[in-house]
């Protein structure tokens, strides 16, 4: 929302802050605002010129002109394009020397004749958008200022900070604030007289008195449509709204001094004289202001007259009905709509109009009246002859009227964190034009004005901030809260998080983070089914339409791109997995970690060291071969087994995933090693007597497994087995091509004396018996 | 005579001894002089035929003799000995400018550090570290935070919806009503995580960044008391005392609610590109929690109330590096990540 300081200057006759202060105090005590920009400054340097004569210039469009530019500039000799350049004309002159839009206007030779500054149409100006001719003004002095014509500074504030505060959608409610904090009058530029006391000259039928509390209307005859006057063309642009028409131009005018949107009708293209303001019927068709054509739905409203739709109520004009250059009579309406309704109908529209933003933030449904008193007035301002027929039109609906807010000033100061006099607190709320009674000695009751009443305040909390920011947060003290202290419940399975993440740096991982979204193609390529996800109903784009239910498809990603850039890396994601839920549920969110080892001349290794962060995550953990899954390596996966509870995988990429590199995956699911927890730690007493050791070395076929054989060997040695210790592999010769030789280590002990080596050999027999009877001998 | 003899025999010892010139030679020079069948001990058996006046004096010049060539014996066999050592030790040299074998530790992702960071910070403070769902209900993440769905605010916050009507949480704030639901009053909870919001991304927007949300729930909560945690926060987070400005700002789950700017830290206030020439840098929403919002999570306004705040995690990683552009954070790039 941009706010001329010209206009809130009009409105706060004394305001002598200059914008970039008032843009600080808004700032401060209202709304954040984005900057200041300055509007038309050369205008403090053009000046009215009469035109005294022209002559053609051969073979262009220009002519010379003679001018007279007042005692200051004197007459100077112009060179001019505009086809309105004639002698008797009052233009805006601009002199050499200052620069207009960015660009200095130069002593310039056109058309082999010497230009002394310029003659500037609107748009030159800046002022409006006629680009068809110079600058005819009414009246005026030549060498004094435009009439009516200054530079002005825009303050500009963000209009997500203006979503709870309908008034502040015109200048006058700005104005009202700025009066609030710097303690200046305020001037209400409404005068309700200029609406003559009679009956109305048309009848208005609301039919729904949810979407619609309030609807008024005037009729006016006589009406001439032409350009507005400068000065008001000027204050629209100022604020960021383009002139059309002076009938358009005042609705626009008084949408932006009062937030109150009004819409005229050509009162010659209505059917009828009665203005109905319905439900749209499911599947009417609606012509638009702006040529579009809407299908409405039932719940749209609209305003109709016999015919059908005349406006979609609150939204957008029709175009029908629209104020044309023959237009001779008009119905100014005045209306006010629900919040909700506004916002579904334009949301549903896709079609955000000046209007719909402002009925959306719940407009004050008093005000309808008076922004009719105020276009009254400034229609007879600026089209001689136009006339009133009859006198208001008016349908209410008034709302219960607002409770009384009660506020105690104990609880103002216990909240605000600061003392603070109840004269104080009754000047600011009556600043805010709040009304102010004392119930009983340190209780007010506070009576909210209609402009903030329909959404904004309607609890004493509301009305904390209006002391608290008028006062300045700045003189709150911070003090530290003295309530009990309470021992914080302790988020374990965060902290055994981070307590991973230190575990795979410590092992030179490091961390990534990708996004939970992944696409259909993706999910297809991991051989996931697309069904199986949650669904985005909105996604920026295809690929990323789904929910991740697992890590693979962001590590992978991460895998192919830093190929680019590194031959071998570690890396790795803690992140959730999102299962869909039936009935309606959430999705079961399930935190996984996912490492990675990734190398270009990579060979089985990074698989066993992948074992190993396993290891020091879960400490006897075992892998046992599991089928592979489609995205495996079919030779080279394992399921992940830890206190009798499947974890997670080991496994190496599949090629068809990974050119030219190998990539070696370790997944877990951290919610069940979370709930699994770690076995309670016993003291086991020392060993006071020595042990022994001896190696076995079994052959046996490749595809055996080290875990197996060292299974057996343990059930093999039995009672005094302390541990068997697989130490290495050999193959080659001696050994047959199909066999492996596997050598491990057994240390055997008794609790209460030292083994003799008669019974150390007893052991080793017992093992190498077992071997024998699975066909396994010793190399 | 004897003593002619023992002299000749001790220049003749000094000497060998004396230029032995290795410890072997050393040795065998030790031996056959020192060795029990060296020629001192010969000599010192002939000395049996002396008369005991004779055997006295030739007695005590042999000791000090033996004396002698053993001390001339230690000495130079320690001096071999360090010799031998001091060439061992030469000959160890090693090259520690080679890097150590083995992967060297990776890093944590700043995003991590810093949760970790302000996790342990608040939870110094008393606070609990809650966690929420990524998917939301409407209900959570809108309605119960005073949003109902007619509300322009939702606007403001360009909403992913799943198929199944549930939402991707668009900021941490429904976890303030899911942690009251779950402890009630009192509560001081914080709760970092990852949010959604439907924008197109590039070099300073993502769909997908991290926040922290802070709650604290008492009797008699003031603006004062939050001003007091908000600044403990920041100097815990800058590592330094920083300047503060409270000014109004519109969250509908606030009532009042602020926007609390911290002055520049590049300028120092004086006004740069950073803070776009205000000298301020709005960092951190905040506010008392809406009575509606304490109703949503379960608690009686009348009796209780607290303060909530939301910190931008993402835009606080960026602004402690220097981090130029966001899609950074999300990447996946090793060139990136290996620098926290
Ligand atoms: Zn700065």
């Amino acid at each position: 929302m941009k706010f001329s300081t010209n206009w809130l200057r009009d409105l706060v006759p004394s305001l002598a802050i200059p914008p970039r202060e008032l843009m600080r105090l808004i700032t401060m005590k209202t709304a954040e605002c984005e900057g200041v920009e300055e509007f038309a400054p050369w205008l403090a340097q053009v000046c009215v010129a009469r035109v005294l004569e022209t002559e053609a210039i051969e073979g262009t469009h220009n002519v010379k002109a003679l001018i007279d530019a007042g005692p200051t500039f004197g007459r100077k000799t112009v060179v001019c394009g505009a086809p309105n350049c004639r002698p008797g004309l009052l233009t805006a002159y601009v002199p050499a020397g200052v620069s207009v839009s960015g660009k200095e206007v130069k002593l310039a030779r056109i058309s082999g004749i010497e230009s002394d500054g310029m003659l500037a149409s609107g748009e030159e100006l800046g002022i409006n958008r006629d680009q068809e001719g110079i600058v005819e003004l009414a009246a005026g002095e030549p060498g004094a200022p435009l009439p009516g014509l200054s530079p002005d500074s825009v303050i500009e504030v963000d209009n997500k900070s203006l979503n709870h505060r309908p008034d502040l959608w015109g200048h006058f409610g700005m104005a009202r604030e700025i009066a609030a904090i710097t303690g200046l009058d305020l001037r209400d530029p409404v005068d309700m007289a200029s609406i003559p006391k009679a009956g109305g000259a048309w009848h208005v039928d609301i039919r729904d008195r949810e979407l619609c509390p309030r609807y008024s209307a005037l009729v006016f005859e006589n009406v001439k449509v032409e350009p507005s006057p400068l000065w008001l063309q000027a204050r629209l642009e100022a604020a960021g709204l383009k002139p059309i028409s002076n009938v358009v131009d005042v609705t626009n005018f008084v949408m932006a001094e009062l937030a109150q949107p009004l819409h005229a009708f050509d009162a010659g293209k209505l059917h009828g004289d009665t203005i109905i303001v319905r439900r749209a019927a499911e599947g009417e068709s609606f012509d638009a202001l702006n040529g579009e054509t809407y299908t409405l739905a039932a719940n749209h409203l609209v305003i109709a007259d016999s015919s059908g739709p005349v406006a979609l109520g609150g939204v957008i004009g029709g175009a029908h009905s629209a104020i044309s250059e023959s237009t001779t009579r008009i119905v100014l309406e005045s209306a006010n709509f629900q919040a909700a309704g506004i916002r579904k109908t334009s949301s549903q529209l896709r079609l955000r109009t000046d209007a719909s933003m402002r009925f959306e933030k719940a407009q004050d449904p008093v005000n309808t009246v008076r922004g009719l008193a105020r276009a009254a007035e400034l229609l007879a301002r600026i089209i001689p002859g136009i006339r009133i027929v009859g006198g208001l039109v008016d349908q209410w609906f008034p709302a219960p009227p607002p409770e009384p807010i009660e506020l105690p000033l104990e609880w103002v100061v216990r909240k605000l964190g600061r003392s603070i006099e109840a004269e104080h607190v009754q000047a600011i709320l009556e600043s805010l034009e709040f009304g102010v009674k004392l119930r009983k000695p340190g209780v007010f009751m506070v009576t909210v004005p209609s402009w903030r009443a329909t959404k904004d305040i309607t609890i004493k909390d509301d009305l904390l901030e209006e002391i608290g920011r008028i006062v300045g947060y700045d003189t709150v003290p911070p003090s530290a809260p003295l309530q009990p202290v309470h021992r914080p419940w302790i988020n374990r399975e965060r902290i055994f998080h981070h307590e991973v993440r230190q575990m795979c740096a410590a092992q030179g991982f490091t961390e990534s983070s990708n996004y939970s979204f992944i696409s259909d193609e993706m999910a297809l390529r991991f051989g996931f089914s697309p069904e199986e996800h949650l669904r985005v109903a909105n996604p920026i784009s295809v690929d990323q339409a789904l929910m991740r239910r697992s890590l693979l498809p962001g590590i992978h990603h991460n895998i192919i791109d830093n190929l680019r850039n590194y031959d071998s890396f570690r890396l790795f994601e803690i992140g959730n997995e999102i299962h869909p839920r039936s009935g309606g549920a959430l999705p079961d969110e399930i935190p996984h970690l996912m490492a990675a080892i990734c190398s270009r001349d990579g060979g089985a290794a990074a698989l066993y060291e992948l074992k190993r962060l396993a290891a020091c995550l879960m400490p006897g953990c075992e892998a046992w071969p599991a089928g592979a899954r489609p995205y495996e390596h079919p030779a080279r996966s394992a399921e992940l087994r830890w206190r009798g509870a499947s974890l997670g995988r080991i496994f190496e990429l599949h090629p068809d995933l990974v050119e030219n590199a190998r990539a070696a995956i370790f997944d877990l699911d951290l919610r069940a090693l979370f709930e699994l927890g770690v076995p309670p730690k016993k003291y086991t007493p020392l060993r006071r007597y020595p042990t022994s050791a001896f190696d076995v070395s079994v052959v046996a076929g490749l595809r055996v497994l080290c875990a197996d054989i060292g299974a057996l060997i343990r059930q093999g040695a039995g009672e005094y087995c302390l541990s068997v210790e697989y130490l290495y592999s050999y193959k080659g010769k001696p050994l047959a091509h199909d066999q492996q030789s596997l050598t491990y280590r057994v240390t055997v002990g008794a609790n209460d004396r030292t083994l003799t080596s008669d019974e150390v050999q007893a052991v080793r027999d017992r093992t190498i018996a077992a071997l024998a009877a699975q066909g396994l001998s010793l190399r | 005579m004897i003593e002619t003899t023992l002299s000749d025999l001790e220049a003749r010892a000094v000497s060998l001894l004396g230029q032995a010139p290795d410890a072997a030679a050393l040795e065998s020079a030790r031996v056959e002089f020192l060795g029990r069948k060296g020629s001192l001990a010969s000599i010192s058996k002939e000395m049996a035929k002396l008369t005991p006046a004779e055997r006295a004096a030739a007695g005590k010049r042999l000791n000090a003799i033996k004396e002698r060539l053993e001390s001339l014996y230690e000495q130079r066999k320690a001096a071999f000995a360090r010799a031998a050592l001091d060439a061992r030790l030469a000959a160890e040299w090693l090259d520690l400018t080679i890097p150590p074998p083995g992967v060297l530790p990776g890093s944590l992702h700043p995003l991590s550090q810093i949760q970790k960071e302000l996790e342990d910070l608040f939870t110094s403070m008393g606070f609990a570290v809650v966690d929420g769902p990524e998917v939301e209900t409407e209900w959570h993440n809108f309605d119960a935070l005073n949003i109902p769905s007619t509300h322009p605010a939702r606007d403001a916050q360009d909403t992913f919806w799943l198929t199944d009507g549930h939402v991707l949480r668009t900021h941490t704030s429904p976890v303030q009503v899911r942690a009251m639901e779950k402890f009630g009053a009192p509560l001081r909870i914080i709760a970092p995580g990852r949010v959604f919001r439907n924008e197109e991304v590039d070099a300073s927007h993502e769909h997908t960044f991290y926040q922290l949300e802070g709650m604290m729930v008492d009797r008699d909560v003031s603006i004062g008391h939050m001003l007091y945690f908000m600044r403990t926060l920041l100097a815990a987070i800058f590592h330094r005392e920083v300047t503060v400005r409270l000014r109004p700002g519109f969250f509908p789950f606030v009532e009042p609610g602020f926007e609390l700017d911290i002055q520049c830290l590049i300028c120092g206030g004086s006004g740069c590109a950073v803070c776009k020439q205000s000298g301020w840098v709005e960092l951190l929403p905040c506010g008392l929690v809406h009575p509606n919002v304490l109703r949503s999570g379960g608690i009686d306004p009348d009796e209780w109330n607290g303060f909530a705040f939301g910190l931008g995690l993402t835009r606080l990683v960026m602004m402690r590096y220097g981090i130029d552009d966001i899609r950074h954070l999300q990447s996946g790039d090793l060139r990136f990540l290996s620098q926290f």
